[in-house]
């Protein structure tokens, strides 16, 4: 059984988020690091956008500064995520190109890698189905999106998965005219994105997701999942990106 | 300025913008939900569809071959609907 690091649930700041799993990248590419899976949390709450989206087509971003929501460009492609730190938590994964968890068939990796999340909420009594491109769907509604890269050898896929659903705070941060949020809209997200929470009616702890997201994706990816950290190099790249690209209006604002 | 949004029939949503001169593309940039692997390839389709006609037969093969000579795959859209979102932009034009 492939052993894979793990770095257990963490909480860090958006850039510094974004920049682990590049440092992480850097670091395979070279040789210095094994491949890895992390979970974490984001603190202040942010918003991702896809790496071909414009910031401030997507994002309201003034609503975001005053209300300390951190916004970042995401190196992977894909839409607008908020990630809430009550409300989620995001895996990263990352793997040599080649490795057998990665075939070629992008499409067909993203199926195999999210079997992790349809495991993992089948821990936690939900029906999940992948719908591709690179969703989960509960009972029709997305529970969770995917976004994969493949750079310098390696293939890095992060994603989230949804515990608790603020529709109203959603609108807020990403960019709908304030009108247009009205019952109705509401009505329809609701109908299209689902949670942990909503689809089981009951409180579902964050310690639960973690358990259920640990154990799913050691069973379907067919892993060994080794306790690990980040090696002083990882942390100091990880720092300077965080600083010098992750937080800086020339990447974030790039579209 | 021209500006156009196409979402993909089961697929992504795809932004544009651009300026023309004389009837060729000026300068133009995409946005939206898609994947393009390698990501680097947005920024030089971009810069090569400059001097181009707004014309969706040509656009879509000068772009397709530009993929394929890249070995750029694009997962939820494809190159047609990239010259696509381009002409429904002039269609739309006030």
């Amino acid at each position: 059984m492939d052993e894979i690091r793990f770095i257990d649930l963490e909480v860090n700041p958006a850039a510094k988020n974004m920049a682990i799993d590049e440092a992480i990248m850097l670091a395979m590419r070279d040789g210095a690091a094994p491949p890895t899976f992390r979970i974490y949390r984001w603190k202040p709450s942010a918003v991702s956008i896809g790496t071909f989206q414009g910031m401030t087509e997507e994002v309201d971003v003034d609503f975001c500064r005053a209300h300390g929501i951190d916004v970042v460009r995401r190196m992977t492609g894909g839409g607008a995520v908020y990630h809430d730190f009550e409300g989620e938590i995001t895996y990263s994964i990352l793997l040599p190109q080649g490795h057998r968890l990665v075939p070629s068939d992008i499409l067909k990796s993203y199926e195999i890698l999210c079997a992790g999340i349809v495991a993992a909420l089948g821990h936690l009594g939900i029906d999940a189905q992948f719908s591709p491109v690179n969703d989960i769907v509960a009972g029709g509604k997305k529970i969770s999106g995917n976004a994969q890269t493949r750079r310098h050898g390696i293939v890095l896929q992060h994603g989230t998965t949804l515990l608790d659903l603020d529709v109203e705070k959603m609108f807020s941060v990403l960019k709908v005219s304030k009108e247009k949020v009205s019952d109705k809209m509401i009505r329809d997200v609701k109908q299209r994105v689902t949670s942990i929470r909503d689809a089981l009616g009951r409180h579902v702890e964050m310690s639960e997701l973690r358990d259920a997201l640990v154990q799913g994706f050691s069973e379907a990816l067919d892993i060994s999942l080794v306790p690990g950290r980040l090696s002083s190099e990882e942390n100091k790249v990880a720092e300077d990106l965080a600083r010098t690209k992750y937080s800086s209006t020339e990447w974030n604002f790039a579209r | 300025m021209y500006h156009g949004e196409y979402k993909v029939p089961g697929g992504k949503l795809i932004k544009v913008s651009f300026s023309l001169s004389e009837g060729v593309i000026e300068s133009i940039r995409f946005t939206g939900d898609f994947f393009l692997h390698p990501e680097t390839a947005l920024s030089e389709l971009e810069e090569h569809l400059v001097g181009e006609v707004v014309d969706e037969t040509a656009l879509s093969e000068r772009i397709a071959s530009f993929f394929d000579d890249g070995g750029v795959q694009a997962i939820g859209c494809s190159a047609n609907d990239f010259a696509h979102v381009v002409v429904l932009a002039v269609q739309h034009a006030p």
